[in-house]
C-alpha cells in the first residue's frame, strides 16, 4: 500500500486526454520487428551484428576504461604478461635444455610466438565466460548476443596490439631487420582473431549451458600452448607428430608471426591449412551459438 | 489505422523440476545422449513443463499506453521478455511495426567505475541508441535527470536516486516507436514520479505506444487507457478497463471467476 501513497494523484481525466486522434505516424508496410518461434536451423543475421557495430565498440571501450581506471600498472599489465613468460622460459629452455632456434635470439624467437599465443589464450578464456558474465545484460534487453563474445575478443585484441609495441623495441636491440614477410601481419591478425572469435563463440555459448566447458578451459589451452610450435621449433618435433601440427591451425598462424616479424620463410601450405580449418570452425560455431543463443535469457 | 504492434498465438513454456539440478552437466548430457540417441540435449521427455503464456493474442495502436497486471506468476514478465525478444516464443508469432526500447532494469550495462556521462553513452548504445542521436540529446538527457554536477562522478559515488534518475532519463530519450516498461516507472521522489509520469505522457502523444507492467494500480489508472489482465498465463482483455481491474482487485485465488472470463 505505501506503493499508492507516493504516486501522484491518480487523474482520470488527464488520462482520457492523452488522445490518440492526434497521432500521425507513418508505420512501415513490413514489420522492423517479427517475433517467431524458434526454428531448428536459422543462420546468424550478420546484418544486423553489423548495425550494431556502436554497441560493440562501447563494449569495448566501457571494458578497457573500466580496467585502467582500476589497476595501477593499466596498460603496463598487457606488456609484463608476454614479457614475462619470456622471461620464465628464456631461463628454463633458453640457459636449462638450450632449445635451439638457429640464427634468432631464443628470447625474440619466444616473444614473437607468445606474443599471438597471448592473444589468443586470453581472448578464449575471456570469451568463453562472456555470456555468463553477461548474464544481467542478456535477460533484460535484446542484442545481438555475438556481440558480447566478439567485444571479449576486441578487448583483448586491443591488448595484443599494445605489446606489439614492445616486440618491435626487441627487433631494434637486437638489430633484427624484418622482410618482406612483415606485410604479411595484417593478414594473421584477422586470421588469428577470427580464429579466437569462433572459439569464444562456440565456448561461451557451450558454457551457458554445461558449465565444465569454462572449467576445463584452462587446461585444454595450457595443453595446447605446448602441442604449438610456441616455445620450441617445429624442427624439434618427431616426424610421427607431423600430422597433429599439420591439423593444428595455430601452428600455421604462430609459425607465420614468426616469420612475418623475423623475416624467416614463409609456410605457405601452413597458413593454407589454418585458414581452412579457421573458416570450418567459424562456420560450425556460429551454427551452434544461433542454435543456442535462443536460450541463453532462460537458462543462463 | 493499423496496429503497430500485433501479437497472435503467443506461448511460452517452460521447463520445470529438472531431477538433477538446475542444468544438465556435460556427463549427464553424455550419458544421456549415448544412452538414448533420440532424446535431444534438451532433455524434454523427462520434464515437467508449465505454460507461462498460453496462447496470447492482442494488437496496439499507436499511441496507446497499455498496462499489463496479474498476480506475481501470471506471466507479466514474461510476455515483456518475449516483446522484447529476450527469449523467444515456444508458438505464436509477433510483428512490431517500429522500433523497440526495452526499460526492464534501471541502468543495464551501467559501469560503477564509468562517469555518469560515458555511462549515458554506454547504456544508451545497450538500448539501441545511435551515437548521433545521443549526442544529439545528451543535454536534454542530463537536465532531466538533474544530475548536472556530478557528470564527471563515477557513478558508484552516485545515490540510488541520481542513479535511478540517471538510468531512466537515458531510457525516456530513446524514441522508439514502441517503449516497454517494467515497474520501473515509480522510481525516485515524489516530484521525480511526476516527471516521469508526464514524460510517459509526452511519448505517448506522440504517437508512440507504451506497455507498463506495474501493481500499481493508480499509476495505471493514471496513465493507462487499456489494460491486460494476465491469469496463470491466459490473458483477459476486455474493453472496459476499471472492469478488468476490478477482476484482478477481486480475484482472490478462484482460477475459475476469471479462466471463464478469459475464454
Amino acid at each position: 500500500m505505501t506503493d499508492e501513497t507516493v504516486t501522484p494523484t491518480p487523474n482520470r481525466m488527464e488520462a482520457a486526454n492523452i488522445s490518440p486522434l492526434r497521432v500521425n505516424i507513418d508505420l512501415p508496410d513490413e514489420p522492423l520487428i517479427k517475433i517467431r518461434a524458434r526454428r531448428k536451423f536459422d543462420l546468424i543475421n550478420l546484418r544486423e551484428f553489423w548495425e550494431h557495430r556502436e554497441l560493440l565498440f562501447f563494449l569495448v571501450w566501457r571494458d578497457l576504461k573500466a580496467r585502467y581506471k582500476q589497476t595501477i600498472l593499466g596498460i603496463l599489465w598487457v606488456i609484463l604478461q608476454p614479457l614475462l613468460m619470456t622471461l620464465v622460459f628464456t631461463i628454463f629452455l633458453g640457459k636449462l635444455v638450450r632449445v635451439q632456434t638457429g640464427t634468432t635470439p631464443y628470447s625474440l624467437f619466444l616473444y614473437a610466438g607468445l606474443l599471438p599465443w597471448t592473444f589468443f589464450s586470453n581472448a578464449v578464456s575471456s570469451g568463453s565466460y562472456s555470456i555468463l558474465a553477461s548474464s544481467q545484460m542478456i535477460t533484460k534487453v535484446y542484442l545481438p548476443r555475438l556481440i558480447i563474445p566478439a567485444a571479449a575478443v576486441s578487448v583483448r585484441f586491443s591488448d595484443f596490439l599494445v605489446a606489439s609495441v614492445v616486440l618491435i623495441l626487441l627487433m631494434l636491440y637486437y638489430g633484427v631487420q624484418p622482410g618482406w614477410q612483415i606485410l604479411l601481419l595484417p593478414v594473421l591478425a584477422v586470421q588469428i582473431t577470427v580464429l579466437a572469435l569462433a572459439l569464444s563463440a562456440l565456448l561461451s555459448a557451450l558454457n551457458v549451458k554445461f558449465r565444465d566447458t569454462g572449467t576445463a578451459m584452462p587446461v585444454i589451452l595450457q595443453v595446447w600452448m605446448f602441442a604449438s610450435p610456441i616455445v620450441y621449433p617445429r624442427s624439434l618435433v618427431p616426424a610421427r607428430w607431423e600430422w597433429a601440427y599439420q591439423i593444428n591451425p595455430l601452428t600455421g598462424i604462430i609459425e607465420g608471426f614468426r616469420s612475418a616479424f623475423l623475416g624467416l620463410p614463409v609456410n605457405r601450405q601452413g597458413l593454407a591449412i589454418s585458414a581452412v580449418i579457421t573458416l570450418l570452425l567459424l562456420v560450425v560455431s556460429l551454427l551452434v551459438f544461433r542454435r543456442l543463443e535462443d536460450d541463453f535469457a532462460d537458462i543462463v | 489505422m493499423k496496429p503497430i504492434v500485433s501479437v497472435r498465438n503467443i506461448s511460452k513454456q517452460y521447463h520445470v523440476g529438472r531431477p538433477q539440478g538446475d542444468r544438465p552437466s556435460l556427463r549427464q548430457a553424455v550419458t544421456s545422449a549415448v544412452m538414448s540417441p533420440f532424446s535431444r540435449l534438451n532433455g524434454r521427455s523427462s520434464d515437467d513443463t508449465i505454460w507461462a503464456l498460453k496462447d496470447i493474442s492482442f494488437e496496439a495502436m499507436p499511441g496507446e499506453v497499455i498496462g499489463i497486471i496479474g498476480r506475481n506468476g501470471a506471466g507479466k514478465s514474461t510476455l515483456l521478455r518475449v516483446l522484447a525478444r529476450i527469449t523467444k516464443p515456444t508458438s505464436g508469432e509477433i510483428d512490431i511495426y517500429g522500433r523497440l526500447g526495452t526499460l526492464l532494469e534501471i541502468g543495464t550495462g551501467f559501469h560503477p567505475e564509468l562517469t555518469g556521462r560515458e555511462n549515458i553513452f554506454v547504456n544508451g548504445t545497450i538500448l539501441g541508441m545511435k551515437v548521433k542521436e545521443i549526442k544529439r540529446k545528451f543535454d536534454e538527457i542530463v537536465a532531466f535527470s538533474e544530475i548536472e554536477r556530478f557528470l564527471e562522478t563515477p557513478v558508484k559515488h552516485y545515490s540510488s536516486g541520481m542513479y535511478l534518475r540517471l538510468a531512466f532519463s537515458v531510457a525516456a530519450h530513446f524514441d522508439p516507436e514502441v517503449l516497454l516498461l517494467d515497474e520501473i516507472i515509480a522510481v525516485g521522489d515524489i516530484s521525480f514520479q511526476k516527471k516521469c509520469f508526464a514524460k510517459v505522457k509526452d511519448i505517448s502523444r506522440e504517437g508512440r505506444t507504451i506497455f507498463l507492467v506495474s501493481h500499481n494500480l493508480a499509476s495505471i489508472r493514471a496513465l493507462c487507457k487499456r489494460v491486460l489482465l494476465l491469469q496463470s498465463g491466459r490473458l483477459c482483455d476486455e474493453e472496459d478497463m476499471e472492469r478488468v481491474i476490478g477482476l484482478y482487485v477481486n480475484y482472490k485465488g478462484d482460477e475459475e471467476t476469471v479462466g471463464k472470463n478469459a475464454d
